[in-house]
Parts: structure tokens; C-alpha cells; sequence
């Protein structure tokens, strides 16, 4: 328990140190600049970037913070967000990344099998090939190869198809974990020993060997996590889905400054709840874990 | 004597032979490229062949790739250095920070860092650096943080082996050890780390500019998947698509099996 709770602050931590950076770093941009040409925003709009941000006041940098609670409008246009429409998007990329983590999961253990049994034979390449496709392809391609069946001619749901896009890259590279720790414990003695007293292959390795592998299936969930969510955000934009990741790329584009604070912050703390839920599953499913840290 | 396993080989040639040729048919004879493309013309931009921009792309995301893998390693392997020589609380905060940036996902990161350096660029505040500076410092501030952590372990257990405690022993100080004992036995690690960063930056950097946030000039790979996507809604519009998409999975894929073999297997991070 003392031991979770250690991981929990160190984790927090992250949370205030990433809401003070962004929130200096957008405040030290030169929204205006003294000569006209270079001019990228009119003087009545970077003073209406400063009062978003707070600049000049005691605390300014809570300011964003004050806004959303209070229910008021972040930003200076209509790309601007209250609190309420903030975690709906949030919940809408959230959702479309928990449809796509147990379809990544499935790839992996999937893969990882087909891998094994392909090791000796003539598919042994599709071991190597797969996975070298999969990791040379940014998520926006296989979206923008799918985008005209769903945009175009609305025949499927863009929901599902931006889970089935984002799930493929951290499936595969799930997939070749899993597959070296199989290849690892299949190698082991106990595995020899279960076959050579008769049980069939699928016993051991239902109830030997993957009960061993899934610890290392846990320790990449987390970094999986954070680059299904990041990769909704190409999806989201290719399939037109309003949700977090779309909000996220026309605040960019559009320097809502104060909603790049709030939003980054809010990504911050998505990823640091995944990383903490993880680390008890870890607890939970792994006795080794458990002992080790007790 | 250690062999170069035939993988790696097969990777570096890949990788060095597209972007030589890249730069090569891009920069040097353009004219014959756009003469003999078999594509055809890009839909939004008439007078450019698609063979000429793809190809052309080309060399710029491996330019980008190899100076931000560079910069990352540096960067990771000069913290992962002080850390170890300053051990206690510096390297544990050291190695807190390094969680705290590998925790962020780099698009995200690399999204906010390039909003932040076009706001300076435009005010000419960037002291000459350009679009490509830009992005490869922003790529290398979000990369640093894995080389980091793999070359402070692996320092750890280098640093366990006998032939460095007695060195110690015999009054050798930190960056004695680290130079003369510790360099030889890191050096190929290095090498595969940087090329395992290769295809992250690559990728980063596409994501960046197809959401067209970075402005690279020459046009990267994904700069022109992201200004040229909307012709797949046309029909025949996976001509202009899909080879810029296959010369970078080859791209990457150069770099992974380099990476991958160099590096003992070690698969790409995330």
C-alpha cells in the first residue's frame, strides 16, 4: 500500500509540473510583435490572450484554472470550451481509446501465437515483415485509406474505425513482446516437464506459460495507453470526430493558448490515472510484483 | 571479432541508398524525376509530378529523422552520464525527470513546442533557426528521455563488472571509468539507440506536419501526405497517396532492422 502510494505522488507530481510549464511557455510566446508585418495577431486580440491567460496578475497562472471552474469560456473565439464541453471530448477520445485497447490486446496475443508458430516454418517472415509495416505506418494512413467509405459514403461507424486504425500500431508492437517473452518461457524447463508428463500444448499453455507472459503484457500497457490516446488524435481529424483530439489540434493551430494549457494538463492527468490503474493490475495479477515490493 | 549481422546491413543500405537517391533525384535532377514519373501530376499542386514531391520528401524526413536521433542521443546520454557520476539524490531526481518526460506522448508535445517556436519565428526571435531547426530541437526535447533511461541502466550494469571495480580501485575517478573503461563497451549500444530514434522522430515528424502544424520547407514525406490526403476522395487518388506512404514504411523499415539487429533484437519504443 505504502508502496502505491509512493508511485501515486511521484505520479501527481507530474500533473502541477506540466500545468506551470505549459503555462509559462505560452505565456512567454510573442503573440504581437511591434512591427505590422510580422504582426500575427491584432493588438485587441493578444490583450484578450493575456486576460485569458492572466498575465500581469498576482497568480496569473491559476487564472485558466479560475475560468473553467467558474464555468466561464476558455479561449478567445469559437474554438473556445467551458469545462463541461471539455470533459465530454475528453470522454468521447477516452471512449474511443478503451474500444481500441482490448482490440490492440487481442492483435497482440493474437499475433504473438500466430508469431510462435510461425518461428520454425515458411511464414517465419510475416514475423518480421508485419511488425516492420505496422511501425512504418503513421496512424493517418491506414484512417485516410478508410476515411472514404466512412466520410464520404457514411457506410461505417467513424467511432469503431478510428478504434480498428489506432489499435494496429500498438498491437503489433504489443504483440512482439508478447511474442519474445512466449518464445522465452516456451524455451523454459517446466514447459518440457508439463509436456513430457502428457499434457496436451493448449493446457500448458493456457495454464503455465501465459500466466507468466501476462506481467510482461502489463509493463508495455501503459506506454500502449498513451499512444493509442495520442494516436485518436489523427484519427479524430481524418474521420471528423469532435472530440479531445480535435480540440487539442485547432487550439494549436488557432493559439487558444489558454485551452493548450488546460487540455495538456488535462492529458497529463488522463495518462497518469492509466499509468496508476496499470500499476495496481500489475499488483494484482503478478505475485512476483507483490513480493518484490512488500 | 564481431560481424555486422546481415540484418543491420540490409537496413543501413536501405536507409543510406533511398536518401541518397533521394537527394540525389530530388535536388540534383529534378527535371528528369518529374519527366519520367509514371504517377502522373499531384492533384492540388498541377505542376509537380507525384514521384517529384514523394521522392523529394524523401530525404527530407531523413535528414530530420538523423538530426533529431542524434540530438536525443546526445542529450540521453549526457544525462544518463552525470546522472551516474553524481549518483544519490541527483540521479534520483534526475531519473524522476526522465520518467515525467517519457510519460508525455511526443505528438502531443511536439505539437505544443512547434507552437511555440513558429510564435518566435515569426517575431524573428529564433536567432536563424528555421523551420527544420525547429523541429529537430522539438523533436529532440521530447527524445531524450528513452535514450536516457536505456543508457543509464546499461551504464549500471556495465559499471558492475569487475574490470571496473578494480579500476576504482586503483584510483580511477568517474569520468576516467566512463571514458577509457566504460565508452568502448557503450559505444555500439549508442549507435543502435540512435537508430532506434530514427524512426520515432520520422514518425513524430510526419504526424506533426499531416496535422499542419510544422511548416517544413522543403516539404517532408508527411507534409505531403498531409497536404495532399483529400485526393483519396477522388477516384485513382491512391496514386498520389500511396507512394509517399511506401517510401516511408521503407524508410522506417531500414532503420528498425539496423536498429533491431545492432541492438540485439531490441524492438522500437513507444
Amino acid at each position: 500500500m505504502r508502496l502505491i502510494a509512493t508511485r501515486l505522488v511521484r505520479q501527481l507530481v507530474l500533473v502541477p509540473v506540466v500545468a506551470v510549464a505549459s503555462y509559462f511557455l505560452m505565456a512567454a510566446l510573442p503573440l504581437t510583435t511591434e512591427s505590422d508585418t510580422k504582426r500575427q495577431v491584432s493588438p485587441e486580440l493578444a490583450a484578450s490572450y493575456r486576460r485569458d491567460l492572466g498575465i500581469g496578475e498576482p497568480l496569473g497562472f491559476l487564472r485558466p484554472w479560475q475560468k473553467l471552474f467558474a464555468g466561464e469560456r476558455l479561449g478567445t473565439s469559437a474554438q473556445g470550451i467551458t469545462g463541461d464541453e471539455l470533459l465530454q471530448k475528453l470522454s468521447g477520445s477516452v471512449g474511443v481509446g478503451l474500444v481500441a485497447l482490448p482490440l490492440a490486446l487481442a492483435w497482440a496475443v493474437g499475433f504473438a501465437l500466430l508469431r510462435t508458430r510461425w518461428r520454425r516454418g515458411r511464414f517465419a517472415v510475416f514475423g518480421d515483415v508485419l511488425p516492420a509495416i505496422a511501425f512504418g505506418t503513421p496512424v493517418f494512413i491506414p484512417a485516410l485509406l478508410l476515411a472514404p467509405a466512412v466520410v464520404e459514403r457514411g457506410h461505417l461507424l467513424p467511432e469503431l474505425c478510428a478504434a480498428v486504425v489506432i489499435a494496429i500500431w500498438p498491437g503489433t508492437f504489443l504483440g512482439t513482446l508478447v511474442g519474445d517473452a512466449l518464445e522465452t518461457e516456451l524455451s523454459r524447463d517446466y514447459v518440457r516437464t508439463a509436456l513430457s508428463k502428457g499434457l496436451d500444448p493448449g493446457t500448458v499453455l493456457r495454464r503455465h506459460v501465459l500466466p507468466n507472459v501476462w506481467p510482461a503484457l502489463l509493463d508495455a500497457v501503459t506506454p500502449v495507453a498513451t499512444a493509442l490516446l495520442a494516436g485518436s488524435f489523427a484519427a479524430e481529424r481524418v474521420f471528423g470526430l469532435p472530440y479531445f483530439g480535435q480540440l487539442y489540434v485547432l487550439a494549436v493551430l488557432n493559439k487558444q493558448v489558454a485551452v493548450v494549457v488546460v487540455s495538456t494538463t488535462t492529458f497529463a492527468t488522463v495518462l497518469v490515472v492509466v499509468s496508476l490503474t496499470v500499476e495496481l493490475l500489475r499488483m494484482l495479477a503478478d505475485p512476483r510484483a507483490r513480493e518484490a515490493r512488500a | 571479432m564481431n560481424r555486422v549481422p546481415v540484418r543491420a546491413w540490409v537496413g543501413l543500405v536501405l536507409m543510406v541508398g533511398l536518401g541518397g537517391l533521394s537527394l540525389v533525384a530530388g535536388r540534383l535532377f529534378p527535371e528528369t524525376l518529374s519527366n519520367t514519373c509514371p504517377l502522373g501530376w499531384d492533384l492540388n499542386r498541377p505542376d509537380r509530378s507525384v514521384c517529384e514531391l514523394a521522392f523529394g520528401g524523401l530525404w527530407v524526413s531523413l535528414a530530420v529523422g538523423l538530426a533529431a536521433g542524434a540530438l536525443s542521443t546526445v542529450l540521453g546520454l549526457a544525462v544518463a552520464a552525470l546522472a551516474r557520476l553524481s549518483g544519490g539524490v541527483t540521479e534520483q531526481v534526475l531519473l524522476r525527470a526522465v520518467d515525467a518526460v517519457f510519460a508525455l506522448p511526443d505528438v502531443l508535445v511536439v505539437m505544443v513546442l512547434q507552437l511555440a517556436g513558429q510564435s518566435l519565428l515569426d517575431a524573428g526571435m529564433t536567432r536563424g533557426l528555421g523551420p527544420f531547426g525547429l523541429m529537430v530541437t522539438s523533436l529532440a526535447l521530447v527524445g531524450w528521455a528513452g535514450p536516457a533511461r536505456m543508457f543509464r541502466d546499461r551504464l549500471a550494469t556495465l559499471e558492475g563488472q569487475e574490470y571496473v571495480a578494480a579500476a576504482r580501485a586503483l584510483g580511477g575517478g568517474g569520468v576516467h571509468v566512463l571514458r577509457v573503461h566504460l565508452w568502448p563497451m557503450l559505444r555500439p549500444f549508442v549507435l543502435a539507440v540512435f537508430l532506434s530514434r530514427l524512426p520515432n522522430a520520422i514518425l513524430t515528424e510526419s504526424t506533426v506536419s499531416f496535422f499542419g502544424i510544422a511548416r517544413m520547407e522543403p516539404m517532408s514525406l508527411g507534409r505531403y501526405l498531409g497536404t495532399s490526403y483529400a485526393a483519396l476522395i477522388y477516384e485513382g487518388g491512391g496514386r498520389v497517396v500511396i507512394p509517399a506512404w511506401g517510401l516511408l514504411v521503407l524508410l522506417v523499415l531500414g532503420a528498425s532492422l539496423a536498429s533491431q539487429a545492432l541492438g540485439g533484437g531490441r524492438r522500437r519504443e513507444v
